[in-house]
């Protein structure tokens, strides 16, 4: 098994992917930076500024937005072999095609946390320069501002994982990308605005999403649009489980079904 | 049985209505290579799948060495196998696809870089893959093949896109890995080339066995093809015929032929069991005027078109 993990890990980093990624999560860390130094307050909206706790946590929970971003990377990842046929070659040398997936799973776990984490201290440097620029204290705490990041860099981690499993499960890469990058830009939020679902918000992937990085911003949102009461989310690490859970079914699901079918 | 024999039986495989592969058996042994013929859509790429474990059979077995491939040991330090002709990550270069199949089945840096000298891969190892012309794909598929040293090799199709250099390049390194006692089960509809490397022939049609055997009892013996003005009659003498007045000169069957005649359109005949000199010496001795005598070596062509009832 670990000879499949450092093979992965060896695709992973010997395809253009990584540069893609590394760019993608200094650009999203980056951004961060960008709107630190605009400043919350100068936003339409405007919203209160870089010194205050809210301020700070509404930077912190934009770049809770782009969690998405490594899922798709790693739908991409595993779509593309089937897009490039390389699973054939895959097959042949890992004919138990689960050990292919479960090795895939870990190598791009640890991709997805090297992006979380690349993207959080990128945010995290940024954060603090544009408060130093603009001579003002950030409005949390430093390790309250880090360990927020830090929640992210994981969610990231978890977030790949999903999407390994799920451009597994659906295989063309097309699709899997429209459906990962869908469902978090639209169905979800769609979905929210059902009564009844809302209340299962905190297990769906947004609001479990939502709990590990302890950013509410957007089922507040929608309580205020609503006039309902935002569903109580879960604490952290549940919703971390709740993530986790998902991209495990994801998996068992594509080793169960598709990846059964014939290579022909 | 050895480790290294190939069995398939009754394999069948069906696609909802249509049968690709039907009640298919046959076997390839270490030292040989094994032609394995059929025209496009024969079933031959199902079948070399389903050996692999990649298509799962709707009955039937494959095995090497007994055992199925995914139950093998280290299935790519027996089974070496080219199916796809471009299966590479496009932003990959050549090493890199080597080196990480090589990690998948645990072979070191060393033997990277044997395939790659062994199969020409080494002169465009730091190209990317989408920049290879269809030849060196081909290449880069033996020479992954290739790195788990296996006894066994699969290969589909695998001159597809080589230029007359590298077929015949090919052809040598496959006698070769055969003669270190590997067996090799190549598939090609290009029946030139197969036979001149291959020492067994299997021909399949609409996903059936139609035969399998020595390639030389299948191609048959040479033949003597001749015109003549006098076919007829000389069809009579060199069957021997009473009427024909045998007995002046050396008669065919007194030379140990056990002639055939067949007479393949008016004034031409095709004769099996004699030689150019026989026929002609019975014409000269008759006085029948010859207007071509040629010999027709025996083509793997004329026997497979034959075989799958396609003969002209």
């Amino acid at each position: 098994m670990t000879a499949l993990i450092s093979a992965e890990w060896l695709r992973l980093t010997t395809t253009r992917l990584w540069l893609w990624g590394s760019l993608a999560a200094l650009g999203s860390g980056g951004l961060v930076g960008l709107l630190a130094i605009v400043g919350p307050e100068n936003f339409t909206p405007p919203l209160p500024g870089l010194d205050t706790a809210q301020g700070t946590l509404v930077l912190i929970g934009l770049l809770g937005l782009t969690t998405f971003a490594p899922a798709l990377l790693g739908t991409a990842a595993v779509a593309s072999e089937y897009r490039h046929r390389t699973i054939t070659t895959t097959a042949l040398f890992a004919p138990r095609r689960w050990t292919w997936l479960a090795a895939k799973l870990v190598a791009y776990a640890g991709g997805g946390l090297v992006y979380g984490l690349l993207t959080a201290a990128t945010a995290a440097a940024a954060l603090f320069a544009a408060a130093a620029i603009k001579g003002v204290t950030l409005g949390l705490p430093a390790t309250t501002v880090l360990a927020l990041l830090g929640r992210i860099a994981l969610t990231m981690a978890v977030y790949t994982l999903l999407g390994v499993a799920v451009g597994a499960l659906l295989r063309n890469q097309v699709t899997a990308l429209v459906v990962v990058g869908g469902y978090f830009y639209m169905i979800e939020t769609a979905l929210l605005l059902i009564p009844g679902i809302q209340a299962l918000y905190p297990y769906l992937p947004g609001g479990a999403t939502a709990a590990l990085t302890g950013s509410t911003y957007l089922a507040e949102a929608v309580a205020d649009q609503t006039g309902t009461a935002a569903a109580q989310l879960l604490p952290a690490p549940v919703g971390g489980a709740v993530l986790l859970g998902y991209a495990l079914i994801a998996g068992a699901v594509a080793v169960a079904a598709p990846l059964r079918r014939d290579i022909a | 049985m050895s480790d290294w024999d190939i069995a398939v039986r009754g394999l069948t495989k069906t696609f909802g209505p249509v049968t690709a592969v039907s009640d298919l058996s046959f076997g390839a042994e270490p030292g040989t290579v094994t032609g394995f013929l059929g025209s496009n859509g024969a079933g031959k790429t199902t079948t070399m799948r389903m050996m692999l474990g990649l298509i799962t059979p709707t009955s039937g077995t494959a095995t090497i060495g007994g055992k199925r491939y995914a139950d093998l040991r280290r299935p790519s330090a027996t089974v070496g196998a080219v199916l796809d002709s471009s299966g590479f990550h496009p932003s990959h270069t050549a090493l890199d696809h080597l080196r990480v199949y090589a990690r998948m089945g645990r072979y070191g840096p060393a033997r990277v870089a044997r395939v790659a000298d062994l199969t020409g891969v080494s002169a465009f190892a730091g190209r990317t893959t989408r920049t290879l012309s269809t030849g060196m794909r081909q290449r880069l598929n033996l020479a992954t093949a290739l790195l788990g040293d296996p006894r066994v090799l699969l290969l589909d199709e695998p001159s597809n896109g080589l230029d007359p250099e590298g077929i015949a390049w090919l052809r040598h390194f496959l006698r070769d890995l055969a003669a270190e006692g590997r067996t090799i089960l190549v598939s090609s509809h290009v029946l030139g080339e197969v036979e001149q490397m291959a020492d067994h022939i299997v021909v399949i049609h609409d996903g059936r066995l139609v035969t399998a055997g020595p390639i030389v009892e299948l191609c048959g013996t040479a033949a003597v093809l001749v015109r003549s003005p006098q076919a007829d009659l000389l069809k009579a003498w060199l069957l021997g015929d009473e009427t024909g007045g045998a007995g002046r000169g050396e008669s065919p069957r007194e030379a140990g032929g056990e002639a055939r005649v067949e007479t393949t359109q008016p004034g031409a005949l095709r004769i099996h069991g004699l030689t150019t000199a026989q026929v002609a010496a019975v014409a000269a001795s008759r006085g029948i005027p010859l207007h071509e005598i040629t010999l027709e070596r025996p083509t793997l062509e004329r026997a497979f078109l034959h075989l799958t009832g396609r003969a002209r």
